[in-house]
């Protein structure tokens, strides 16, 4: 007989894994905390190419966060050790379920019934999205057996990875550059909630990723793998890139921001860079930066506060201070 | 749509080349704006008659012939390109063109630069004498002064709004009071005005309605309706509506009220844009300072048994009675666990804000006549107010006081740099004045009377910390005591010596003059008892070339106020400015700036603005109001306060790991030093890769 073990906080089974849990808490939110209805002026200013752009990047991206949360989360959650650790990744997992749905706050509020059903049809039947959803996809199905061997589960956090801080990115890039030049800035503050959680998924998983690394016997052929892996969906995503993004005039400069995520990717795995970076459109890079911005509050909400998780009362002392007149 | 140059090069001060950001891109981002943006999109006249006749003409302008003749608008114009006016920052140029530019019917092509908007400003405020018109310029093309938004975008245009931005109402606790509240809400903010409203004699959820116990709805329904009403009505579209309610922390749906900021909570109570606020009586503070048992009110049964509001009632002499009245309905709740509810809810949402109302009526120059009772949707403005009675039709409405005032502020750098004190204030008030006196709410009563009685304005100030940094002195000094005490003084008597010389000149008084402690001498005792000079050499270096008003000077204007009255009931008052304050290339009102290179998001743009007058020499002076120990902040404020007839938008900056304990000490330590409210609390994000790289 099996003996079942509840997840004991008490004692901390990893340096990050209560640490992650917290800022994963004070991270917490729901699209409909959002006023994307603010944008249908700036959506409708946008030209058709923009729009069908728009539409198409966040369509991907609504893909490839289903799949982390229908698939990915899940199975890396039934073979990583550690309690602490899954309940991390199941809050994960539920936070990309919200994140899938968000962007359809988005669409919903700026696109019709028939527009969105075109837009999810367009999702299904575009070989190159499908390519990359198959690719990840095959990683996390083969976790599917009970038992895995550490290669495999290696890779199939590794493929996560590469989802989370690389494949998102040629979506992003669409609308954190529209915000950077005034457009679509109310649902640009639901993906800057987004990227934020994206970010610190995959530092979490790389770090898991790291431990499972540093037990494999052979740790250069996974390596090797790997490597291989993200070239191959590098390719694809240039492809993809092409398809998206040229008839806006965008293609070069998402291209070098893939790379530079790709890179990321890899450093989050604990490992070198693969390409080397000119110069990452700036607006774009600094949109992602996840530091407290300055808001005008009666025009926007804004995307700095956060859960408070430690509430600490008051105490008799702290009534007891100097407040003697300066003059 | 190809990457905006501009836009790029502004991006790209966030660059840094050894361990240096790349400033100079910010210049490099204000050229290309204008070379390949503004230039190309901007009319071109041959003359400035031309100009000027097209603009009147095609109905942009009022016609400015009815007051002056093309010869005095010339001279006009003339003064004010001859200063050749340049934007020291891309922030500066993109908001003045974003957002106060006059363009074109189809919004394409600019018809104005900001010489233009200044002139249009000045010739519509001054009415025809061109003397005043010419002072007015000056000041504005200095940028010495700056009128609030709403001034310095509608004036002399003729399709416009109105001049004036703030509005404060009280909501009576009956439909007929409710509607009157929903119906000027939403016409308050179709004219561009921000609305406050005092929500606390609202009876509060479950109470009696018509002696039926438990129908009342409480005030979240309301807020409901209000939030919505402002979303609705904008501004045509131009900028989304803006309101903010306040409630008494003695009302029983206060926790109801903060949870309507709540993450997760049933859309039907969710406000999502709605500003909060909470009244706070010394009483509560006392009650949690004391750790005594803290009694919330129904208001209802309070009304019913006293004929008087619950929010009316000076708690420090009414509490024990209302405790004790078993017919006054109460809940029993912990004054700290509330307060620390009140942090919590500003760590995760930035509200509610505070207004200390015993602070606020303390030191209320017109204590006899009435109490200050909310604030609006900045906290710095503190009025008398009495709720209307609203009739059905036919029956008349008894009007009392809403709240009407107009803003504008000081820009401390340059009105210390030209030495013009003194004559920035008075040209301010006058300015003020005019946009007070041809302001005429007449859709809303309430507001009307109160702006045709008490001339309210609101004189405040920005550009301190700018001015501090530039100076080589420390936000959190005491040299930066020193400064504030006595700059602030100097526009608290000037600006009372302006109020009372057009008194003089208008024969007029603000209604309720004699009663007040402008009147009686009591406002000036502290000012008449000691001269106020500045105690540090460096500091005194600063106020040269000007006359510093002394003991005597404050006695003589004092009697000089007795003799001729005051025209306007409230003066001054320090707004938290942010869009007038990226114009003036300022840093805003009296508040520590947030960071050397703020990253600013708008409902409209992202920008990067990099502090006023910083180099490489004074960068150490830009210390972050995140990293300052917001003690210091609240006790210069403090020393504001003392000068400042109304309130000042204080604004917390914390960090994610300061507890709700930490926060709560804030408001303790704001409420003994006398502070009268507190605005917004900021918090900084700790980064991921902060946490990870101390933990991992």
């Amino acid at each position: 007989m099996s003996h079942y073990k509840a997840v004991n906080w008490n004692t901390p089974e990893n340096d990050y894994a209560g640490m992650f849990w917290e800022q994963n808490l004070r991270q917490f939110w729901i699209d409909t905390e959002y006023i994307p209805s603010k944008d249908i002026d700036s959506w409708k200013s946008l030209s058709p190419e923009l729009q069908e752009a728009y539409k198409k990047a966040l369509g991907g991206l609504t893909l490839l966060d289903t799949i982390q949360s229908h698939t990915g989360m899940p199975k890396l959650l039934d073979h990583i050790d550690g309690l602490q650790n899954k309940a991390v990744l199941s809050f994960m997992c539920m936070m990309e379920a919200i994140h899938a749905k968000s962007y359809s706050t988005i669409f919903t509020t700026v696109n019709n019934t028939a527009e969105i059903n075109e837009l999810f049809e367009w999702v299904e039947n575009n070989k190159l999205l499908q390519v990359k959803a198959a690719t990840i996809d095959k990683y996390y199905r083969n976790l599917d057996a009970a038992k895995v061997s550490n290669e495999v589960l290696f890779m199939g956090l590794a493929a996560s990875v590469l989802l989370e801080s690389f494949l998102f990115y040629s979506g992003f890039f669409m609308p954190l550059w529209l915000a950077g030049q005034g457009q679509m800035v109310a649902s640009a503050d639901i993906i800057k909630k987004i990227v934020a959680d994206e970010s610190i998924h995959g530092v979490f998983v790389g770090l898991l990723a790291q431990d499972v690394y540093k037990k494999l016997p052979n740790p250069e052929k996974s390596k090797a793998e790997l490597v291989d892996l993200l070239m191959e969906l590098y390719e694809n995503e240039l492809k993809y890139t092409d398809e998206l993004y040229t008839e806006v005039g965008l293609t070069a400069d998402v291209k070098e921001y893939v790379r530079y995520n790709a890179n990321k990717a890899m450093m989050n795995l604990g490992f070198e860079e693969l390409f080397e970076i000119k110069s990452v459109n700036s607006i774009v890079l600094n949109g992602l930066n996840g530091e407290t911005t300055q808001h005008d509050f009666f025009s926007k909400k804004s995307t700095n506060y956060e859960k408070s998780t430690e509430v600490l009362y008051l105490r008799d002392e702290d009534f007891q201070m100097d407040t003697d007149p300066v003059f | 749509m190809v990457t905006k140059k501009w836009i790029l090069l502004n991006n790209e001060i966030m660059i840094k080349k050894d361990d240096e950001f790349s400033l100079h891109k910010d210049k490099e981002a204000v050229r290309s704006y204008f070379l390949d943006y503004v230039n190309k999109n901007t009319v071109f006249f041959y003359t400035l008659k031309e100009k000027i006749d097209y603009l009147i003409e095609q109905e942009y302008y009022v016609d400015f012939y009815q007051w002056y003749t093309f010869e005095q608008m010339e001279e006009v114009y003339d003064l004010v390109y001859e200063k050749k006016f340049r934007f020291q920052s891309f922030m500066s140029a993109f908001k003045f063109f974003q957002s106060y530019a006059l363009r074109d019917d189809s919004g394409e092509k600019f018809l104005e630069r900001y010489e233009d908007r200044v002139v249009a400003v000045s010739l519509f405020l001054a009415r025809g004498d061109v003397a005043q018109a010419k002072s007015y310029a000056e000041m504005l093309i200095n940028q010495e002064y700056q009128p609030a938004t709403p001034t310095f975008l509608n004036s002399g245009k003729k399709r416009s709004g109105e001049l004036v931005s703030c509005f404060l109402d009280e909501i009576g606790d009956n439909l007929n009071g409710i509607g009157y509240a929903i119906d000027s809400a939403m016409k308050l903010s179709s004219i561009g005005g921000g609305v406050s409203f005092n929500l606390s004699k609202i009876r509060a959820r479950g109470e009696s309605i018509k002696d039926v116990e438990g129908r009342a709805g409480g005030v979240l329904p309301i807020m409901k309706i209000l939030e919505d009403t402002f979303s609705y009505a904008n501004q045509l579209g131009q900028r989304p509506g803006a309101g903010a309610v306040y409630l008494n922390v003695f009302h029983t749906d206060i926790e109801e009220f903060l949870d309507c900021k709540k993450i997760n909570v049933d859309e039907k109570v969710r406000i999502k844009s709605l500003s909060i606020g909470v009244v706070v009586p010394d009483k509560f503070m006392e009650l949690a300072e004391k750790d005594e048992a803290c009694y919330l009110f129904h208001p209802h049964t309070v009304l019913k048994q006293y004929g008087k509001y619950l929010d009316e009632m000076d708690m420090d002499e009414m509490y024990e009675e209302l405790v004790t009245n078993p017919l006054v309905k109460k809940k029993k709740v912990n004054a700290r666990h509330l307060m620390v509810k009140i942090a919590q809810t500003q760590k995760e949402s930035g509200y509610p804000y505070l207004f200390f109302k015993g602070n606020a009526n303390r030191s209320h120059a017109l204590k006899e006549i009435g109490n200050v009772k909310f604030s609006n949707l900045c906290t710095e403005i503190m009025q008398i107010s009495e709720v209307s009675d609203i009739e059905i039709y036919g029956k008349e409405d008894k009007i009392r006081y809403g709240i009407s005032c107009n803003l504008g502020s000081l820009n401390i750098a340059t009105v210390m740099d030209n030495k013009r004190i003194k004559e920035a204030v008075k040209t301010a008030m006058r300015s003020l004045t005019v946009v007070s006196d041809m302001t005429n709410i007449a859709m809303v009563p309430s507001v009307q009377k109160a702006n045709k009685e008490l001339h309210s304005v609101g004189l405040g100030a920005m550009n301190l910390h700018g001015f501090l940094a530039k100076n080589f002195i420390m936000y959190e000094s005491k040299e930066a005591l020193d400064f504030c005490n006595v700059f602030f003084m100097m526009v608290n008597f000037y600006s009372i010596q302006s109020s009372m010389e057009i008194a003089k000149e208008k024969n007029e008084t603000f209604v309720g003059f004699e009663a007040s402690e402008y009147a009686n001498g009591n406002y000036f005792a502290s000012y008449v008892a000691q001269d106020i000079v500045p105690l540090n050499d460096k500091i005194a270096v600063l106020f040269e070339g000007m006359t510093i008003p002394s003991a005597a000077d404050w006695t003589a204007l004092s009697n000089e106020v007795k003799e001729n009255g005051l025209y306007h009931a409230y003066r001054l008052a320090i707004a938290p400015n942010q869009s007038t304050s990226y114009i003036m290339n300022a840093t805003a009102s009296v508040m520590p700036v947030v960071d050397v290179i703020e990253v600013r998001e708008y409902g409209d743009s992202t920008t990067y603005y990099p502090m006023p007058y910083l180099d490489n020499d004074n960068y150490f002076f830009y210390k972050s109001a995140y990293d300052m120990d917001q003690k210091n902040v609240l006790r210069l404020i403090s020393v504001i306060q003392k000068h400042v007839d109304q309130g000042i938008s204080t604004i917390l900056h914390t960090n994610t790991k300061d507890s709700t304990r930490d926060i709560a000490k804030y408001y303790i330590y704001a409420h003994k030093m006398g502070l009268k409210s507190l605005y917004y609390t900021r918090t900084r994000k700790a980064s991921i890769d902060e946490c990870v790289s101390c933990s991992v």
